[in-house]
């Protein structure tokens, strides 16, 4: 304890960069484990570890003996060391996979930490990657949700964003607007020395910073539609089948495990993922067939998961008759007919099932996908921005949108605060450049 | 504590005593720094290379414009000398911008130089307590830390609590025009050679930067029927309040370069200096010479250029637009090719000056370099470009130097203050890889900084220094006054839609009101004719156009300066918060290596300096910020 704590303390007083070490790989026993550490001790801790690495011959994975810091053997691992800037963190790094048995890993953890190394903060790796300009903000979130990542679009998502697909379109926009900023700073500061540009040009650039972000704004749905997954709810009368429906659609599909957000425990949940999206599925029937007093309760609950839904399952059953509303008009609601197989024949407007012969099962699984996959129609790639995002384009579209008629250094004022906006999100915009896009732009200078 | 100054002249001006200020040149910053000092009450000692060249205006005869025009009001209204030297030597005054709002006016004067000068020299002779000492300085001298004076180059030394150096750009300078390489300051002066690496010596990084004139022309050897006549505003207004009316007495001209022009430079670029790799310094983008126009902008067919005489009534003119230091034969090509200029005969040739300047970051917000008390450095030695630039510099580093030594609070203004603020901000903490001028883009706070408001936000502070009279400034008080009690008027005044009213409004202002407004609410539109409107409202009658412009104007960014404002009052409140002295800045998630670097150089001691620094963005404000209110969660 003692010795933890003048390590934290000495490199305090060193005032550099600490040395840090955390377990990579989840909680608990498992095959493996990897640990990782960062910074600049991490060569005085792989000497501590096992004089054999040799952060001299980095990106070569080697097997070595470990030691705890009494010169004790612990483990047999395999070492890949990393040296700056060629790592994930920018910095000379150490990675070594271990068996995964929860006594090692503490025990090496803690030999890095009496060698000079201390614990890592949760992120703390990604951010020394930001630090280092290995990566922006929008990359170190999606660092976030590639690990989070259950389903496959979710995956596809992540990746674009990790590789850099949304920083990109966001740096798109960004020079559009800051080209925008240039001509008008660039009439005003060199008004005589002919820098002036014409309305057209001016409402042309305007326009298409607008339509940029409203681009991304788009994408805002099928963002939350990928990462949070679509609400389908089941809703319908006493006996039309809810429940037989919701256990057929759950045995057939990929169940996620982890809750997803938004869900609640009084109603009967579930996820899983249809085509690569996530989906919760919603069944009402313990609501809708409460007793008194509880009953009216639950009549509030179904309509509040209606009022949440994105795809809602209205289901009768075959010898109901017809469904509670037109078809041709509800873009939300399917009206789905059960048990098919029993009282046969075809309703208007309605997919008709049997979860008994898993007729219409597949057409009522693709009508459910059509449905939840139509925002995903606005995305360009695979990129799309989560709702930090969306906040700070929609504050950016408020201060773009009436800029034309401004004067021009009001309208500066409003276009520099809209890519102030931008920087929120990515984190980049220096006063520089628009200088650098006037002089670029214009032959001025007496 | 003053220092009191002892003088024994000698055969050659060989001084004893101590003064309290030196000040190293006297150019533009030069003088402020010493008129500046002097008036506060300390002795001061120019030294300049040559009586002859003090107040000198090396390449354009002109002042002010846009942002330089900025500069020029603050430092009027802090009470410096500039302004009143332009009025009085001005020749035209135009002011650029004048249809925009106030905060982008740029008031600018084509000035007869020599006058200028001549104005200036006398200002020193016969400003008490300044003594003019010919000479170079070649050594700043230093002890037990701290500047004790500067030695000549033959050999005196001058003894003095505070230097300021204002080399302008003849610290190492080289002068080229094509081929022709030789040392110097300016055209036919020689340079100040030792002092840079005295400066080295002293620990401070220097780099090299360029700066480069257009040739001059013979006034009687140009054909002005090809050429276009450019006046002075039908109003002239000058610049200082210790004028009195100023007026237009010389016209300038436009005239531009054909293509034959570019043909000519690409030709021979190898030959240019700039193009052939002689000259190490960077020249700044916006003063580009006429070479590097045409490599840079290949599809233009033409450049304007501009000319202007130097005196009102010398021989010499000056081409605004042709900065070059192609050589000499090439020049008399370029230039003959203009028309209007066919038979064109030279008095000078244009070239390029190389230069040393101090890299930023080595000075405070003082202008006292941070590893040597008492050392003050200002104008183009700083890295700027611009008499104007230099002046405010100037006049900021002189007023420190006095207070320092008489005790006060010295002149530190911020960047919604001042443009001078923003000056000196963007110097002390920025990066520039060009000569700085100053732009109005520069400032965050442009709509509140226009020139219509130098004397309301500055004049209070050249009081407190003893630089502006009390008396002026109550005179300019109920000026300020006269205008809020018009703007208030204006924004009670009910405008209501009755029937005199309407018919009124559709008659005169071709607008069809249908609901109450004010007088206020009626001028913020963009439909009107805004002089047709000021000239029915009650409140503004009796008042001078100019008053009136300026209040309009304001009316109408009024709303976007509070919008504004309100959007930073949740940085506002931060402001004052103080960052602890061992804040941890590797702790903040999220920050670019850049800003932790930043941060942790100069250590701000609230969030409103840290805001500051440069590449602080707003998102690294908020992380900041965030981490700042949540130690307690660790």
């Amino acid at each position: 304890m003692a010795k933890a704590f003048s390590s934290e303390l000495s490199s305090v007083l060193s005032g550099g960069a600490d040395t840090i070490v955390a377990r990579a790989t989840a909680a608990g026993a498992g095959a493996l484990a990897v640990i990782r550490i960062s910074g600049p001790e991490t060569g005085r801790v792989a000497e501590a570890l096992c004089p054999e690495i040799d952060m001299g011959t980095p990106w070569r994975a080697r097997v070595v003996r470990l030691h705890d810091s009494g010169g004790r053997s612990i483990e047999d691992a395999i070492a890949i060391p990393y040296r700056a800037p060629q790592s994930y963190t920018g910095e000379d790094m150490l990675e070594l996979m271990v068996h995964g048995s929860p006594w090692i890993v503490e025990t090496l953890v803690e030999t890095v930490v009496s060698a000079g190394g201390r614990h890592a903060t949760p992120g703390e790796f990604t951010q020394r990657a930001v630090s280092n300009g290995k990566m922006d903000l929008i990359q170190a979130e999606a660092v976030h949700e590639v690990i989070q990542a259950e389903t496959l679009w979710q995956a596809r998502m992540a990746r674009e964003q990790l590789h850099g697909g949304l920083s990109r379109e966001i740096l798109a926009m960004k020079e559009k607007m800051v080209h925008f900023l240039a001509e008008i700073e660039g009439s005003l500061d060199f008004e005589e020395q002919g820098a002036v540009t014409d309305r057209d040009s001016l409402e042309l650039t305007w326009k298409s910073c607008l339509e940029e972000i409203d681009g991304l704004l788009q994408t805002v749905a099928a963002g939350v539609r990928v990462r949070e997954g679509a609400r389908v709810v089941i809703i319908g009368a006493p006996n039309s089948g809810k429940s037989t429906l919701f256990n057929t659609l759950l045995s057939r599909e990929r169940a996620i495990v982890t809750a997803l957000p938004g869900t609640t425990r009084d109603v009967l949940e579930a996820g899983l993922e249809i085509e690569g999206l996530p989906v919760v599925l919603v069944d009402t029937a313990g609501l809708r067939e409460a007793t008194d007093p509880a009953e009216a309760e639950g009549i509030r609950r179904a309509g509040h998961e209606v009022g949440r839904a994105d795809v809602i399952l209205d289901l009768f059953s075959a010898d109901e008759g017809k469904p509670s509303f037109d078809p041709r008009v509800d873009d939300q609601r399917v009206a789905v007919v059960s048990k098919v197989d029993l009282f046969g024949g075809t309703v208007e407007g309605a997919l008709g099932i049997s979860c008994v012969t898993g007729e219409g099962l597949e057409l009522l699984r693709d009508e459910i996908h059509r449905r939840i996959a139509a925002p995903l129609g606005s995305m360009t790639g695979n990129v799309a921005v989560n709702a930090r995002h969306g906040k700070a384009l929609e504050r950016a579209r408020e201060h773009l949108v009436g800029v034309l008629g401004l004067p021009g250094e009001v309208a500066a004022l409003e276009i520099r605060s809209a890519l102030k906006c931008v920087d929120e999100i990515i984190g980049t915009v220096e006063d520089q450049e628009v200088l650098d896009e006037i002089f670029s732009a214009f032959c001025v200078g007496k | 504590m003053r220092f009191s100054q002892h003088f024994v002249s000698g055969n050659n001006g060989v001084l004893m005593g101590v003064w309290d200020v030196v000040v190293v040149g006297a150019g533009h910053a030069g003088i402020e720094a010493a008129m500046a000092a002097a008036r506060m009450g300390s002795s001061v000692c120019v030294v300049t290379l040559s009586r002859d060249t003090i107040g000198q205006m090396p390449c354009n005869p002109a002042a002010g414009g846009i942002g330089k025009g900025h500069l020029i009001m603050e430092l009027d209204a802090l009470g410096g000398v500039q302004g009143w030297a332009v009025d009085r030597s001005g020749i035209q005054f135009r002011r650029l911008n004048a249809s925009r709002g106030p905060a982008v006016w740029g008031p600018r004067a084509q000035c007869d130089k020599e006058r200028y000068s001549q104005l200036m020299r006398r200002l020193l002779r016969g400003t008490h307590g300044v003594n003019v000492v010919e000479g170079e300085a070649s050594e700043v001298l230093v002890d037990g830390g701290r500047v004790v004076g500067v030695r000549l180059a033959k050999g005196d030394d001058i003894r003095a609590a505070c230097v300021i150096l204002t080399t302008g750009t003849f610290l190492g300078g080289v002068l080229h025009t094509g081929d022709d390489r030789r040392d110097g300051g300016r055209f036919g002066e020689a340079p100040s050679v030792g002092l840079g690496a005295n400066l080295r010596e002293m620990g401070l990084q220097l780099r090299r930067f360029k700066t480069g004139t257009p040739p001059r022309l013979h006034r009687d050897s140009l054909d002005y029927s090809k050429l276009e006549v450019q006046e002075g505003d039908v109003r002239p207004q000058a610049f200082s309040w210790r004028s009195g009316a100023v007026r237009n007495q010389a016209v300038c001209w436009v005239g531009r370069t054909p293509e034959a022009v570019r043909e000519i430079i690409e030709e021979n670029l190898d030959r240019s200096p700039l193009f052939g790799g002689q000259i190490d310094g960077v020249g700044p983008r916006y003063c580009p010479s006429i070479e590097d126009k045409v490599v840079r902008f290949p599809h233009h067919k033409e450049h304007t250029v501009f000319l202007e005489p130097e005196t009102l009534n010398g021989p010499s003119m000056y081409i605004n637009g042709l900065s070059t230091s192609l050589p000499a034969d090439i020049q008399e090509r370029v230039v003959r090719a203009v028309p209007g200029f066919e038979n064109a005969s030279f008095l000078r040739y244009g070239y390029a000056v190389e230069y040393d300047v101090v890299a930023p970051k080595q000075v405070g917000h003082d202008l006292q370099v941070s590893t040597v008390p008492g050392l003050y450095l200002a104008g183009q030695i700083m890295g700027t470009s611009g008499y104007e630039e230099a002046g405010a510099l100037g006049f900021v580093a002189g007023v420190n130097a006095a207070s320092s030594l008489k005790g006060g609070a010295g002149l530190r203004l911020g960047r919604e203050q001042a443009y001078i603020g923003v000056l000196v901000d963007d110097l002390v903490n920025r990066e520039h890889r060009e000569p700085y001028r100053m732009f109005t883009s520069r400032a965050e706070h442009r709509l509140s900084l226009g020139v219509d408001s130098a004397s309301e936000r500055l004049m209070a502070e050249g009081v407190r220094l003893g630089l502006v009279p009390t008396k002026v400034f109550h005179v300019e008080q109920s000026r300020w006054e006269r205008r809020r009690e018009a703007s208030l008027a204006l924004e009670s005044g009910a405008v209501v839609p009755n029937r005199s009213n309407k018919e009124r409004l559709r008659k005169d202002l071709g607008i069809d009101l249908r609901t109450p407004t004010t007088w206020a609410g009626l001028l913020r539109r963009q439909d009107i004719d805004t002089q047709a409107a000021a000239a029915m409202a009650p409140a503004l009658s009796g008042l001078p156009e100019s008053e009136q412009s300026i209040i309009i104007g304001r009316l109408r960014y009024s709303g976007y300066i509070e919008r504004h404002a309100r959007e930073r009052t949740r940085v506002e409140r931060l402001r004052h918060v103080k960052i602890p002295a061992d804040f941890s800045y590797e702790m903040v998630s999220g920050l670019s290596r850049e800003v932790l670097e930043e941060m942790e150089r100069v250590r701000p001691q609230t969030l409103a300096e840290a805001e500051r620094l440069a590449g602080v963005t707003p998102a690294a404000m908020a992380l900041i910020a965030g981490r700042l209110s949540a130690p307690a969660r660790e």
